[in-house]
């Protein structure tokens, strides 16, 4: 499994190397939570699990629930996605493929969720092309690098969801404004990632020839970017 | 709260509820009910704060927590034939309901004073400003129920040796 940044796709980014370095630091800091908090929101830094639902709500606003789709769930912890969906939409033919970089969270994603229809895997990005993708909080908490090295990973990750998205990709981050109590646990304001949709809007719709649509009037301090695909994208989807 | 929980459990569970209800994070418990229904009379107390992550951090005091808010059940309210689990229950969701809501604080007042859950409008603290719906559990705190444990104790070692 490799990004577009391994393959030496390092026009708006750091190296391989560097990229490594931050997926290394991420999956360490995961790790320590889910072995420290177990598979529960906390687990993967979010308050509880009413708040991490109302995220999936909006990632999956990105999808068309009039026909079974496939979908790629990039950093899935434990696999809640995997419950909201069962309880949400239970007789609903999704072709779920859970990838994180902890190798503890997938283990225990794998121990409660694995089935026929959702699978998980190790890695930093999806090893398949799906009709949509979703990320909810993988942007947020930035293990300590400067901003402008984790704005090239965030900007990877971002290829990396376009390149294994056939029709689109939902992704949520934490407002530039935001201060209040849903946000994940840390030493200080330098861990997390807070942003503006204006700073990634024109990267999505220029770089990755996608339309942006912004969710931002859901009650929580953060915001959700919803990206369908275009065919003629500069950056041509990954086929099988 | 009080004989069920420990002190410093009652107090870090109102931190935690009046945190999540201040006008700063209102918004977002507004939109959860409204998507999720989370405080609803179809489901217990202990299941929309358990939704919430609303629990002690001592694993040890979970149990008693949970325990208490259907303990709420034996509690009489303001409100005629609903008992103090069910009235915590109709204030959070009609507080979070109503077309403009007001942040929500929980207090604890003394049980020996007024037995039930009731609700008020006011300010909880003297340094807010705006309007709160407050909601509050009558409480004896773990001193009295020592104390009383104590001269019930005391009684009965005195009666035995008449």
């Amino acid at each position: 499994m490799t990004s577009c940044l391994d393959r030496g796709d390092t026009a708006a980014g750091p190296g391989g190397a560097e990229v490594q370095r931050i997926c290394s630091d991420v999956e360490a800091y995961y790790g320590a939570r889910v072995a420290k908090y177990g598979a529960t929101p906390l687990g993967v830094d979010w308050s509880c699990q009413a708040t991490q639902s109302l995220r999936f709500v909006q990632l999956l606003k990105i999808c068309d629930f009039s026909t079974p789709f496939s979908l790629n769930d990039v950093g899935c912890g434990y696999g809640a996605l995997c419950a909201f969906l069962a309880t949400r939409c239970p007789d609903f033919g999704i072709d779920y493929l859970g990838v994180d970089l902890s190798k503890a969270m997938v283990s225990r994603a794998r121990r409660r969720f694995a089935t026929t229809d959702q699978r998980f895997v190790v890695g930093q990005a999806s090893p398949r092309l799906a009709d949509y993708t979703v990320a909810s909080g993988i942007m947020n908490v930035n293990v300590g690098y400067p901003r402008t090295v984790w704005e090239d990973f965030v900007a990877a990750m971002l290829r990396d969801m376009r390149r294994t998205s056939r029709r689109g990709f939902g992704v949520n981050f934490m407002s530039d404004a935001a201060t209040a109590f849903d946000t994940p646990d840390n030493s200080g304001a330098t861990r997390l990632y807070r942003t503006s949709p204006g700073r990634w809007i024109p990267y999505c719709e220029n770089a990755l020839g996608c339309s942006v649509e912004t969710l931002d009037n859901y009650g929580m301090k953060e915001f959700t970017l919803l990206l369908r695909c275009h065919e003629n994208s500069a950056d041509p989807p990954l086929r099988h | 709260m009080g004989s069920m929980i420990k002190d410093s459990t009652t107090l870090e569970i109102l931190v935690q509820l009046n945190k999540r209800f201040d006008a700063e994070s209102l918004p977002e418990m507004v939109e959860l009910q409204k998507e999720f229904g989370v405080f609803s009379s179809k489901h217990s107390l202990q299941h929309s704060f358990a939704l919430l992550g609303i629990v002690p951090t001592d694993w040890s005091e979970r149990k008693r927590w949970y325990k208490f808010l259907e303990y709420l059940k034996t509690y009489p309210s303001d409100l005629t034939n609903v008992n103090g689990h069910d009235r915590v229950i109709k204030a959070f969701k009609d507080g979070l309901e109503i077309e403009r809501p007001i942040p929500i604080s929980i207090k604890c007042h003394s049980a020996v004073e007024d037995s039930r859950v009731f609700t008020e409008e006011g300010r909880p603290v003297v340094f807010t400003l705006e309007r709160h719906l407050i909601v509050s559990i009558p409480t004896t705190p773990g001193r009295e129920i020592r104390k009383q444990a104590a001269e019930v104790a005391k009684k009965r070692r005195a009666a035995k040796k008449k």
